[in-house]
Protein backbone atom coordinates (compact mmCIF):
# COMPACT_ATOMS: atom_id res chain seq x y z
CA UNK A 1 0.00 0.00 0.00
CA UNK A 2 1.78 3.19 -1.09
CA UNK A 3 1.03 6.56 0.51
CA UNK A 4 -1.57 7.56 2.94
CA UNK A 5 -4.50 6.38 0.65
CA UNK A 6 -7.11 4.50 2.55
CA UNK A 7 -9.70 2.66 -0.03
CA UNK A 8 -13.19 3.18 0.69
CA UNK A 9 -15.12 0.65 -1.42
CA UNK A 10 -18.64 2.33 -1.56
CA UNK A 11 -17.00 5.10 -2.86
CA UNK A 12 -15.14 3.62 -4.98
CA UNK A 13 -18.45 2.02 -6.55
CA UNK A 14 -19.84 5.56 -6.29
CA UNK A 15 -17.05 6.88 -8.46
CA UNK A 16 -16.48 4.51 -11.32
CA UNK A 17 -20.16 2.42 -11.61
CA UNK A 18 -20.76 5.37 -14.69
CA UNK A 19 -17.28 4.33 -16.37
CA UNK A 20 -17.71 0.40 -15.27
CA UNK A 21 -20.71 -0.10 -17.05
CA UNK A 22 -20.69 2.15 -20.17
CA UNK A 23 -17.72 0.60 -21.01
CA UNK A 24 -19.68 -2.82 -20.50
CA UNK A 25 -22.44 -1.68 -22.41
CA UNK A 26 -20.37 -0.26 -25.19
CA UNK A 27 -18.47 -3.39 -25.46
CA UNK A 28 -21.57 -5.74 -25.18
CA UNK A 29 -24.66 -3.39 -26.38
CA UNK A 30 -26.34 -5.65 -23.87
CA UNK A 31 -27.90 -4.17 -20.48
CA UNK A 32 -28.14 -6.77 -18.54
CA UNK A 33 -24.82 -8.24 -19.58
CA UNK A 34 -23.17 -4.90 -18.86
CA UNK A 35 -24.89 -4.83 -15.51
CA UNK A 36 -23.36 -8.34 -14.72
CA UNK A 37 -19.84 -7.70 -15.90
CA UNK A 38 -20.24 -4.11 -13.65
CA UNK A 39 -21.45 -6.16 -10.56
CA UNK A 40 -18.48 -8.76 -11.32
CA UNK A 41 -15.90 -5.99 -12.33
CA UNK A 42 -16.46 -3.78 -8.50
CA UNK A 43 -16.74 -7.44 -6.90
CA UNK A 44 -13.27 -8.72 -8.31
CA UNK A 45 -11.87 -5.04 -7.02
CA UNK A 46 -13.02 -5.70 -3.35
CA UNK A 47 -11.16 -9.14 -3.47
CA UNK A 48 -7.76 -7.28 -5.09
CA UNK A 49 -8.49 -3.81 -2.87
CA UNK A 50 -5.30 -4.79 -0.77
CA UNK A 51 -3.39 -4.65 -4.25
CA UNK A 52 -4.97 -0.84 -5.20
CA UNK A 53 -2.00 2.14 -4.25
CA UNK A 54 -4.13 5.12 -5.52
CA UNK A 55 -7.51 6.10 -6.94
CA UNK A 56 -6.06 6.66 -10.04
CA UNK A 57 -5.02 2.88 -9.72
CA UNK A 58 -8.28 1.72 -8.69
CA UNK A 59 -9.70 3.51 -12.20
CA UNK A 60 -7.10 1.83 -14.42
CA UNK A 61 -7.71 -1.41 -13.03
CA UNK A 62 -11.48 -0.99 -13.36
CA UNK A 63 -10.63 -0.16 -16.97
CA UNK A 64 -9.00 -3.18 -17.58
CA UNK A 65 -10.85 -5.64 -15.67
CA UNK A 66 -13.86 -4.25 -17.43
CA UNK A 67 -12.77 -4.21 -20.79
CA UNK A 68 -11.14 -7.71 -20.50
CA UNK A 69 -14.37 -9.28 -18.62
CA UNK A 70 -16.79 -8.10 -21.62
CA UNK A 71 -14.38 -9.63 -23.99
CA UNK A 72 -14.72 -12.78 -21.98
CA UNK A 73 -18.62 -12.16 -22.47
CA UNK A 74 -18.55 -11.94 -25.73
CA UNK A 75 -16.41 -14.76 -26.42
CA UNK A 76 -18.73 -16.72 -24.74
CA UNK A 77 -22.02 -15.61 -26.20
CA UNK A 78 -20.23 -16.29 -29.62
CA UNK A 79 -19.19 -19.89 -28.31
CA UNK A 80 -22.98 -20.42 -26.97
CA UNK A 81 -24.07 -19.14 -30.28
CA UNK A 82 -25.76 -15.99 -29.47
CA UNK A 83 -25.31 -12.95 -32.18
CA UNK A 84 -23.21 -10.21 -30.77
CA UNK A 85 -25.51 -6.87 -30.25
CA UNK A 86 -28.22 -9.19 -30.51
CA UNK A 87 -30.39 -8.21 -27.61
CA UNK A 88 -30.24 -4.32 -27.38
CA UNK A 89 -32.33 -3.13 -24.82
CA UNK A 90 -34.56 -0.77 -26.79
CA UNK A 91 -34.99 1.60 -23.76
CA UNK A 92 -31.12 2.57 -24.17
CA UNK A 93 -31.83 3.76 -27.66
CA UNK A 94 -34.36 5.55 -26.43
CA UNK A 95 -32.93 6.98 -23.60
CA UNK A 96 -30.42 8.52 -25.68
CA UNK A 97 -32.24 9.94 -28.71
CA UNK A 98 -33.53 12.31 -25.79
CA UNK A 99 -30.14 13.80 -25.27
CA UNK A 100 -28.11 13.01 -28.65
CA UNK A 101 -28.05 12.64 -32.20
CA UNK A 102 -29.59 10.03 -34.50
CA UNK A 103 -26.08 10.19 -36.21
CA UNK A 104 -24.58 9.43 -32.40
CA UNK A 105 -27.16 6.72 -32.07
CA UNK A 106 -25.68 4.68 -35.41
CA UNK A 107 -22.38 5.96 -34.76
CA UNK A 108 -23.02 3.45 -31.78
CA UNK A 109 -24.37 1.15 -33.52
CA UNK A 110 -21.76 0.82 -36.28
CA UNK A 111 -19.08 0.76 -33.40
CA UNK A 112 -20.26 -2.36 -32.18
CA UNK A 113 -19.74 -4.24 -35.87
CA UNK A 114 -15.88 -3.51 -35.30
CA UNK A 115 -13.58 -6.05 -34.21
CA UNK A 116 -13.37 -6.32 -30.61
CA UNK A 117 -9.92 -5.11 -29.90
CA UNK A 118 -10.59 -1.89 -32.42
CA UNK A 119 -13.84 -1.18 -30.59
CA UNK A 120 -11.91 -1.66 -26.90
CA UNK A 121 -9.06 1.07 -28.25
CA UNK A 122 -11.99 3.36 -30.10
CA UNK A 123 -14.30 3.50 -26.80
CA UNK A 124 -11.36 4.05 -24.00
CA UNK A 125 -10.09 7.10 -26.70
CA UNK A 126 -13.56 8.81 -27.05
CA UNK A 127 -15.31 7.50 -24.02
CA UNK A 128 -12.71 7.84 -21.50
CA UNK A 129 -10.78 10.14 -23.56
CA UNK A 130 -7.70 8.25 -22.81
CA UNK A 131 -4.07 8.99 -24.81
CA UNK A 132 -2.92 6.02 -26.95
CA UNK A 133 -0.42 5.45 -24.43
CA UNK A 134 -2.88 5.07 -21.42
CA UNK A 135 -4.93 2.73 -23.58
CA UNK A 136 -2.28 0.80 -24.05
CA UNK A 137 -1.54 0.95 -20.70
CA UNK A 138 -4.71 0.29 -20.15
CA UNK A 139 -4.82 -2.91 -22.19
CA UNK A 140 -1.32 -4.46 -21.71
CA UNK A 141 -0.67 -3.78 -25.41
CA UNK A 142 1.90 -2.56 -27.37
CA UNK A 143 1.66 1.61 -28.32
CA UNK A 144 2.42 0.79 -32.26
CA UNK A 145 -0.66 -1.91 -31.65
CA UNK A 146 -3.46 0.89 -29.87
CA UNK A 147 -2.48 3.26 -32.06
CA UNK A 148 -2.98 0.69 -35.39
CA UNK A 149 -6.28 -0.27 -33.73
CA UNK A 150 -7.27 3.07 -33.51
CA UNK A 151 -6.54 4.13 -37.09
CA UNK A 152 -8.07 1.21 -38.36
CA UNK A 153 -11.24 1.13 -36.30
CA UNK A 154 -11.67 4.97 -36.82
CA UNK A 155 -10.91 4.70 -40.68
CA UNK A 156 -13.24 1.50 -40.66
CA UNK A 157 -15.98 3.53 -38.52
CA UNK A 158 -15.66 6.01 -41.00
CA UNK A 159 -15.95 4.38 -43.98
CA UNK A 160 -19.06 2.25 -42.97
CA UNK A 161 -20.63 5.52 -41.61
CA UNK A 162 -20.20 7.06 -45.11
CA UNK A 163 -21.62 4.37 -46.82
CA UNK A 164 -24.79 4.10 -44.30
CA UNK A 165 -25.07 7.19 -42.62
CA UNK A 166 -26.91 9.56 -45.20
CA UNK A 167 -26.98 11.84 -42.68
CA UNK A 168 -23.97 12.40 -41.75
CA UNK A 169 -22.58 12.48 -45.45
CA UNK A 170 -25.48 15.18 -45.97
CA UNK A 171 -24.17 17.31 -43.09
CA UNK A 172 -20.72 17.21 -43.86
CA UNK B 1 -11.34 19.35 -45.67
CA UNK B 2 -10.03 15.85 -44.94
CA UNK B 3 -8.34 16.66 -41.66
CA UNK B 4 -12.16 19.22 -40.84
CA UNK B 5 -14.35 15.61 -41.81
CA UNK B 6 -12.29 13.26 -39.26
CA UNK B 7 -12.30 16.11 -36.31
CA UNK B 8 -16.40 16.59 -37.03
CA UNK B 9 -16.46 12.92 -37.29
CA UNK B 10 -14.45 12.17 -34.01
CA UNK B 11 -16.57 15.05 -32.31
CA UNK B 12 -19.96 13.36 -33.56
CA UNK B 13 -17.98 9.92 -31.69
CA UNK B 14 -17.13 11.19 -28.52
CA UNK B 15 -20.79 12.81 -28.14
CA UNK B 16 -22.18 9.72 -28.53
CA UNK B 17 -20.07 7.74 -26.49
CA UNK B 18 -20.39 9.78 -23.31
CA UNK B 19 -20.63 7.91 -20.14
CA UNK B 20 -23.88 6.43 -19.19
CA UNK B 21 -25.95 6.21 -16.38
CA UNK B 22 -25.61 2.83 -14.61
CA UNK B 23 -28.44 0.97 -13.33
CA UNK B 24 -30.33 2.72 -10.27
CA UNK B 25 -29.96 -0.56 -8.71
CA UNK B 26 -25.95 -1.77 -9.54
CA UNK B 27 -24.63 -0.30 -6.37
CA UNK B 28 -27.05 -1.57 -4.20
CA UNK B 29 -26.47 -5.27 -5.80
CA UNK B 30 -23.11 -5.28 -5.66
CA UNK B 31 -22.89 -4.19 -2.18
CA UNK B 32 -25.30 -7.10 -1.40
CA UNK B 33 -23.01 -9.61 -3.40
CA UNK B 34 -19.84 -8.06 -1.40
CA UNK B 35 -22.02 -8.68 1.96
CA UNK B 36 -22.59 -12.44 0.87
CA UNK B 37 -19.20 -13.38 -0.53
CA UNK B 38 -17.65 -11.93 2.60
CA UNK B 39 -20.67 -13.81 4.64
CA UNK B 40 -19.24 -16.97 3.09
CA UNK B 41 -15.29 -16.49 4.68
CA UNK B 42 -15.88 -14.91 7.80
CA UNK B 43 -18.09 -16.33 10.34
CA UNK B 44 -19.09 -12.73 11.99
CA UNK B 45 -20.95 -11.32 9.06
CA UNK B 46 -22.95 -14.71 8.99
CA UNK B 47 -26.77 -14.16 9.12
CA UNK B 48 -29.28 -14.84 11.72
CA UNK B 49 -30.82 -17.84 10.58
CA UNK B 50 -26.89 -19.19 9.85
CA UNK B 51 -26.33 -18.39 13.42
CA UNK B 52 -29.49 -20.29 14.73
CA UNK B 53 -28.57 -23.35 12.37
CA UNK B 54 -24.92 -23.19 13.51
CA UNK B 55 -26.23 -22.96 18.04
CA UNK B 56 -28.73 -26.06 16.75
CA UNK B 57 -25.68 -28.13 15.24
CA UNK B 58 -24.06 -27.45 18.82
CA UNK B 59 -26.48 -28.54 21.07
CA UNK B 60 -26.77 -31.92 18.93
CA UNK B 61 -23.43 -32.30 18.78
CA UNK B 62 -23.33 -31.62 22.93
CA UNK B 63 -26.42 -33.86 22.97
CA UNK B 64 -24.47 -36.78 21.42
CA UNK B 65 -21.24 -36.28 23.52
CA UNK B 66 -23.07 -36.27 26.64
CA UNK B 67 -25.05 -39.40 25.43
CA UNK B 68 -21.66 -40.83 24.44
CA UNK B 69 -20.07 -40.38 28.14
CA UNK B 70 -23.18 -41.90 30.08
CA UNK B 71 -23.38 -44.59 27.75
CA UNK B 72 -20.09 -44.94 28.52
CA UNK B 73 -20.18 -44.61 32.32
CA UNK B 74 -23.10 -47.22 32.52
CA UNK B 75 -20.99 -49.89 30.37
CA UNK B 76 -18.23 -49.02 32.80
CA UNK B 77 -20.65 -49.84 35.62
CA UNK B 78 -21.98 -53.12 34.15
CA UNK B 79 -18.71 -54.64 33.68
CA UNK B 80 -17.50 -53.54 37.53
CA UNK B 81 -20.77 -55.39 38.18
CA UNK B 82 -20.21 -58.36 36.33
CA UNK B 83 -16.80 -59.07 37.59
CA UNK B 84 -17.67 -58.84 40.96
CA UNK B 85 -20.44 -61.51 40.21
CA UNK B 86 -17.74 -63.76 38.45
CA UNK B 87 -15.70 -63.65 41.87
CA UNK B 88 -17.99 -64.10 44.06
CA UNK B 89 -19.47 -66.91 42.07
CA UNK B 90 -15.28 -68.28 41.75
CA UNK B 91 -15.44 -67.75 45.59
CA UNK B 92 -18.91 -69.72 46.03
CA UNK B 93 -17.49 -72.63 44.26
CA UNK B 94 -13.85 -72.99 46.35
CA UNK B 95 -15.85 -73.05 48.93
CA UNK B 96 -18.00 -75.65 47.74
CA UNK B 97 -14.94 -77.72 46.73
CA UNK B 98 -13.04 -77.28 50.23
CA UNK B 99 -16.35 -78.51 51.42
CA UNK B 100 -16.51 -81.35 49.34
CA UNK B 101 -12.81 -82.44 49.95
CA UNK B 102 -13.41 -82.36 54.03
CA UNK B 103 -16.65 -84.40 53.26
CA UNK B 104 -14.46 -87.05 51.43
CA UNK B 105 -11.87 -86.88 53.91
CA UNK B 106 -14.04 -87.53 56.54
CA UNK B 107 -16.25 -90.41 54.59
CA UNK B 108 -12.85 -92.07 54.16
CA UNK B 109 -11.80 -91.92 57.80
CA UNK B 110 -15.81 -93.28 58.61
CA UNK B 111 -14.87 -96.27 56.31
CA UNK B 112 -11.27 -96.82 58.05
CA UNK B 113 -13.18 -96.87 61.09
CA UNK B 114 -15.56 -99.15 60.20
CA UNK B 115 -13.18 -101.84 58.58
CA UNK B 116 -10.67 -101.79 62.09
CA UNK B 117 -14.35 -102.44 64.20
CA UNK B 118 -14.82 -105.43 62.43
Amino acid sequence: MAGDWQPDFEQLVDEHQSMVFSLALRMTGDRGLAEEIAQDTFLALDVNLGKIESSQHACLWLRRVAISRSTDALRRRHARGFGQWAEIDESHGARKLERGSALGIRIEALLATLPEAQRAAIILRYQEDLSPEEIAATLGAPLATVKSQLQRGLKLLRAKAESQLKEYIRAV
Amino acid sequence: MQFEVIDEFEREIRESLERQPPPASLKRKVMERRWQNRAQLDPSHTSARQRSRMIWFERIAASLVLAGVAGSAAIGHYAVERRKGEEAKQQVFTALRITNHAFQVMNAQLQQQGKDSH
